[in-house]
């Protein structure tokens, strides 16, 4: 304990010693702010200059030419502009519904496979199912596309090979509608699924093994384990892990969606983000799409705020 | 210990094992598939009625193809280059500024927190950082790839309570033996907080290998392209009308095959890499979770 002497020797003095004021300290600590100018001019120009931006954009009529401050200044004009378009309203919609449905088909299928995990008896199995299930997650969202094309292609993906192999006719999958969102969840799932166990092991591997003992001895099944000891040593984390899903809810999963998505399935695939993308900087509406992420990160912030608020309030732990 | 000669009981772990074989088969299934349609003649195809899992007359003319092109190698080594130099730098940034934000007497240290955090939860958005990047002249500019990522928020404050929790007597007694604050962080605090460190490194190297939307906005010159951005445009047909597609010799592979052996290009670096540091990343989660 090296740090006991060397406090009670100080102690003494302490009194003695008037407080020390503000600049004081701040000399004090001189090189510390040194050694934090790096960081801080990386948090003022890539990440508040952003926002000081959009602020500013959001509000006027940005012609490259004249640069932000020579713009015409036009109050909420963007945002009447971009909600009396008449996709909007299906963007945001399609926004809500994809986060929801990936809520609905994807929340669970993690916690089931921890718990499956959690009972395995037999130790190398369950260790080498483990990382086979991780690998999805390392890919990038091009790599996934890749892969479902080589499912669900037209030409010679899986699927349709085996419909040709059978007698049936070829699918359109990639620019079917109705599938659009089933592949770009069900690719979503199979990518995240092995790596959404690690946080509910993490809280598992904490529970007392003898809980399972008593149990046993107590005559509990499995089942009835899973429903006293297994899954109530996980729920906070599960609620915890559902208000940050719900808190992300404006953030529909942009890059993937870029990715999956054309012309052919608009109507169903595209969300907040792929329209700033698109019209925003493709179409060079810059001061319409800094409007649309304004509002994004706007509202965004206050969903990410009650989702917190709640997790705080029913879990006891939050995001911060 | 939970007795496996009750029947119930053994039922119940017979099919856990079974559903998780499962699980762990359709994880990799697909990857199997990849590989073998990479190597698949559209001969063979055709001789086969369609249905080809494991190709009988292999062929490695796809990989000839896509890795004859220097595009694909550049792409590599631009990809190399941003995974190095980006999670080398960021680290750098992250360790002193969670160093210094976990000065408990620094003065200003709330306020500075808050801005980090703000910046988590507050996104400018796509526009606003495109404006940005154009006026610092990053645009078409390798660093467009490394500058923006170098603060790592979230690694930053798990870093900050990693060293506020070290036991206190060993920053105190160096700052009594007169250590500067470089030679704190260089000595003292980058050892210690070693295992935080590698896992934030890792992640950070993962994306960093995986980005591909970032050089789409910002890099219209194919040439700084990183892999992922080449893999993209290959998987989109985009080449179709380039070499890459030009028929040679008598076995003619499909377009199909080629952008699977894309796909094997994309996946290969990774799944060289993955068991060795597999181990980094679970205890970078836990990390995470102890910190959330």
């Amino acid at each position: 304990m090296p740090a006991t002497p060397a406090s009670s020797v100080a102690a003494p003095a302490l009194p003695a010693r008037r407080r020390k004021t503000l600049l004081e300290r701040i000399n004090e600590h001189r090189t510390v702010y040194l050694l934090l100018l790096s960081v801080l001019a990386y948090y003022l120009l890539f990440r508040y200059w952003p926002i000081g931006l959009s602020l500013v954009v959001s509000f006027t009529d940005l012609s490259i030419g004249r640069g932000v401050w020579g713009s015409e200044w036009v109050g909420l004009g963007n945002f009447v502009e971009i909600f009396s378009q008449p996709g909007i309203v299906r963007v945001i919609r399609n926004t809500f519904e994809i986060s929801l449905l990936r809520i609905l088909f994807g929340f669970l299928p993690p916690i089931l496979l921890a718990i499956l995990f959690h009972d395995m008896a037999i130790q190398w199995f369950r260790k080498t199912t483990q990382t086979i299930v991780y690998i999805p997650h390392f890919f990038s969202w091009v790599i996934i596309w890749g892969i479902v094309f080589a499912v669900f292609s037209s030409a010679n993906g899986l699927i349709n090979n085996i419909r040709v192999f059978v007698g049936l006719e070829r699918m359109e999958f990639l620019l079917s509608q109705g599938a659009f969102r089933p592949i770009l969840i069900g690719s979503a799932i199979w990518k995240e699924l092995g790596w959404g166990t690690i946080i509910y092991l993490a809280a598992l591997s904490t529970v007392d093994p003898e809980l399972y003992d008593a149990a046993v001895i107590d005559g509990a099944g499995p089942i009835s384990r899973i429903r006293h000891i297994t899954f109530p040593s996980i729920l906070p984390v599960v609620s915890f892990v559902l208000c940050l899903n719900f808190g992300f809810i404006l953030y529909a999963g942009g890059e993937q969606v870029l990715l999956f998505y054309n012309p052919a399935v608009y109507d169903v695939g595209d969300i907040i983000d792929t329209w700033i993308y698109r019209v925003g900087l493709r179409q060079l509406e810059l001061s319409l799409g800094a409007a649309m992420g304004l509002f994004q990160s706007f509202f965004g912030l206050l969903t990410v705020v009650a989702a917190n608020y709640v997790a705080r309030r029913y879990t006891g732990r939050g995001i911060w | 210990m939970v007795l496996y000669s009750n029947p119930a009981e053994r039922a119940y772990q017979i099919s856990i094992h079974l559903i998780v074989a499962l699980i762990a088969v359709t994880a990799v299934f697909p990857l199997v598939y990849v590989i073998g349609m990479s190597m698949t003649t559209q001969t063979e195809l055709i001789k086969r009625s369609y249905f080809v899992i494991i190709p009988l007359e292999p062929t490695l003319q796809g990989y000839e193809r896509i890795l004859g092109q220097t595009a694909v190698w550049r792409a590599f080594m631009i990809s190399v280059l941003r995974s190095t130099i980006g999670p080398a730098m960021a680290l750098v940034l992250t360790l002193v500024g969670a160093y210094c934000l976990s000065i408990r007497t620094l003065p200003g240290r709330a306020v500075i927190l808050l801005l980090v955090l703000a910046s988590i939860i507050f996104p400018g958005g796509l526009i606003p950082s495109y404006l940005v990047m154009r006026r610092l002249g990053l645009l078409n500019n390798f660093w467009v790839m490394i500058l923006p990522f170098l603060g790592h928020s979230f690694g930053l404050l798990v870093i900050k309570v990693f060293i506020e929790n070290l036991p206190e007597g060993l920053v105190e007694s160096a700052r009594i033996d007169g250590a500067g604050h470089l030679q704190m962080l260089i000595w003292i605090i980058t050892p210690l907080t070693a295992p935080a460190l590698a896992a934030i490194g890792m992640f950070s190297i993962v994306e960093h290998w995986n980005s591909w939307f970032d050089a789409l906005v910002y890099l219209s010159d194919d040439a700084l392209w990183p892999l992922q951005l080449i893999l993209r445009h290959i998987l989109l047909g985009a080449y179709a009308q380039s070499e890459v597609y030009q028929v040679m010799g008598r076995r003619q592979i499909n377009p199909e095959s080629l952008k699977m052996t894309t796909v094997v290009v994309g996946i290969v670096p990774l799944l060289c890499v993955y068991p060795f540091v597999q181990k980094h990343f679970i205890k970078g989660v836990y990390l995470g979770a102890i910190k959330g």
